[in-house]
């Protein structure tokens, strides 16, 4: 035991010796640069959320979004928006006067259609007049945050859905932001954290 | 380097199983003669089958090895056994895993400190999967709310109870940031707590003495004991459960954050990368250039906690 005690201890300096230097994790990682098949993780296997292909590129491939008209509960939209006449007794259940737009600094709010399409009520449109399906509504966020669709597309805005592994799922802008109300609720936290020395 | 450090690990071990394995094997044939006595007693005195079961069930966990000196064949063996015993004691159907690491997976984390709102959800995330004792209010992951400028957890506030974020100040989360080069690891006397190759620092709980010493080695308050045994309501137990993750812990042992071994190993997120709503976690192989994690150390504003120590925390905080 004492013998046993004795070699460990010989064998702690060389172990220690790992600190900065040559031989630094910064280094380890630096140097691999075969992308990790993260597939071969069998256990990784397919979401029950409904995933969309996303019409981006993520690292030279694709990945999925998670699809967002069927959380849209009154979707399609052209049920209502189209030619037939409404009643005036339904007015008030047919429009969105439950909606507050708060998208935008100070004045500068938002007003529906700079989103959502005059023309089909069912797609969103940019600037250019280009549809934009709400499926894919990053595309139109992005025209705007293009920072965030950047750090979104990488990985370092947003975050992938259950898994590290297997095939790319993340979440859309939607998933996240309220796009009436995109910035963050305050809310209560869910408990408290003792200081770190107790 | 790593080829030698491999190395160096292998020496280690051979040397231990060398002295131990054979001290502990005549103990071990001791203990299943003495199980067998004590076990016809216990029949004589109270008739109990399921008694005599888990006593020498208990016996048999007492005299195992070291896990890292343990055969697959071993390790499967002690996970069966605890897993009985879970049945027998606590009567709760624990699944538990002795996964071992993939190959090429260095696991990673960063956190995005101008994102994390202060919700914590990722704290209560952790209590639950982790099965942390509620009594002593055990927690792997901390949140400080802290005044813009600070960057030492120690001064900043975790108690807050007031609605968050709250305007000019952030949050910063703390937990177990998985050295390359623990102190912890290197303070232990018993060799309890290691490295496991794919980056994860473990404890095996039935290897821990409780000396504590590691948690006075941590410079980031990575560790917690258990002064008492831990309680969690029998509804609330998580059943998916790793050797060397959230099993059930014991009086007088240390515990850790593992990145959630029992999830990462299958391929998910730890609790709290998952459980976070705003996306301020971000986990990933750092061995893989394509993972989030690698864009994050290239493409962002990146730093360690403490990094002039030379501990290599595998674990960054990054802002937008």
């Amino acid at each position: 035991m004492a013998l046993t005690a004795a070699v460990v201890l010989a064998n702690q300096p060389a172990v220690a010796s790992g600190a900065p230097g040559s031989s630094s994790v910064t280094d380890r990682i630096n140097h691999a640069t075969e992308p990790y098949d993260s597939m071969q993780i069998t256990t990784a296997y397919e979401l029950s959320a409904k995933t969309v292909q996303s019409k981006e590129e993520y690292q030279g491939g694709t990945f999925k979004v998670l699809a967002r008209k069927d959380q849209i509960s009154r979707f399609r939209c052209s049920v209502c928006h189209n030619d037939k006449p409404v009643l005036v007794q339904n007015g008030a259940l047919f429009t969105h006067g439950d909606i507050k737009v708060n998208h935008g600094l100070g004045e500068n709010q938002l007003t529906c259609n700079e989103c959502h399409s005059v023309g089909n009520r069912d797609f969103l449109v940019d600037k250019e007049g280009q549809k934009i399906d709400f499926d894919h509504s990053y595309q139109l966020c992005g025209k705007c945050h293009f920072r965030q669709k950047r750090d979104w597309l990488g990985g370092a805005h947003g975050k992938r859905e259950t898994y590290w592994a297997g095939e790319r799922v993340v979440r859309n802008c939607t998933s996240c932001h309220n796009p009436h109300s995109p910035a963050f609720a305050t809310k209560m936290p869910a408990t408290y954290s003792l200081p770190l020395d107790e | 380097m790593d080829s030698r450090k491999n190395n160096e690990d292998q020496i280690e071990t051979e040397d231990m199983s060398d002295n131990k394995s054979s001290r502990r094997q005549f103990l071990k044939k001791m203990s299943i003669a003495a199980a067998a006595g004590s076990a016809s007693l216990v029949v004589g005195g109270c008739g109990g089958s399921s008694q005599t079961e888990e006593m020498g069930l208990k016996w048999e966990e007492y005299f195992k090895k070291h896990y890292r000196l343990m055969t697959p064949e071993e390790k499967d063996a002690t996970v069966e056994r605890l897993e009985r015993l879970a049945k027998l004691q606590r009567g709760i159907d624990v699944q538990m895993s002795n996964q071992e690491p993939h190959e090429n997976v260095l696991y990673g984390y960063a956190f995005n400190i101008s994102r994390c709102k202060g919700y914590m959800d990722c704290v209560e995330a952790c209590v639950k999967e982790n099965n942390l004792d509620r009594r002593a209010k055990t927690q792997y992951v901390r949140i400080f709310e802290m005044d813009p400028g600070q960057l030492d957890p120690t001064a900043g506030d975790g108690q807050f109870h007031h609605e968050v974020p709250v305007e000019n100040k952030f949050y910063m989360g703390v937990q177990c940031f998985h050295c390359e080069n623990a102190p912890c690891v290197k303070a232990c006397p018993t060799k309890a707590t290691w490295r496991e190759p794919d980056g994860i620092v473990v404890v095996d709980y039935d290897w821990c003495i409780g000396c504590r010493y590691c948690l006075a080695a941590c410079p980031y308050w990575g560790r917690r004991f258990n002064w008492g045994d831990p309680e969690v309501p029998k509804d609330e137990i998580n059943l998916n459960q790793h050797y060397l993750g959230n099993r059930m812990r014991m009086k007088g042992v240390m515990e850790k954050c593992t990145f959630c071994v029992q999830r990462t190993r299958k391929g998910k997120l730890p609790a709290c990368a998952d459980a976070c709503p705003t996306g301020s976690r971000v986990f990933g192989n750092l061995l893989d250039p394509d993972s989030e994690i690698r864009f994050v150390l290239k493409n962002k504003k990146v730093f360690r906690f403490k990094e002039n120590l030379g501990t290599e925390p595998k674990f960054w905080y990054f802002m937008d």
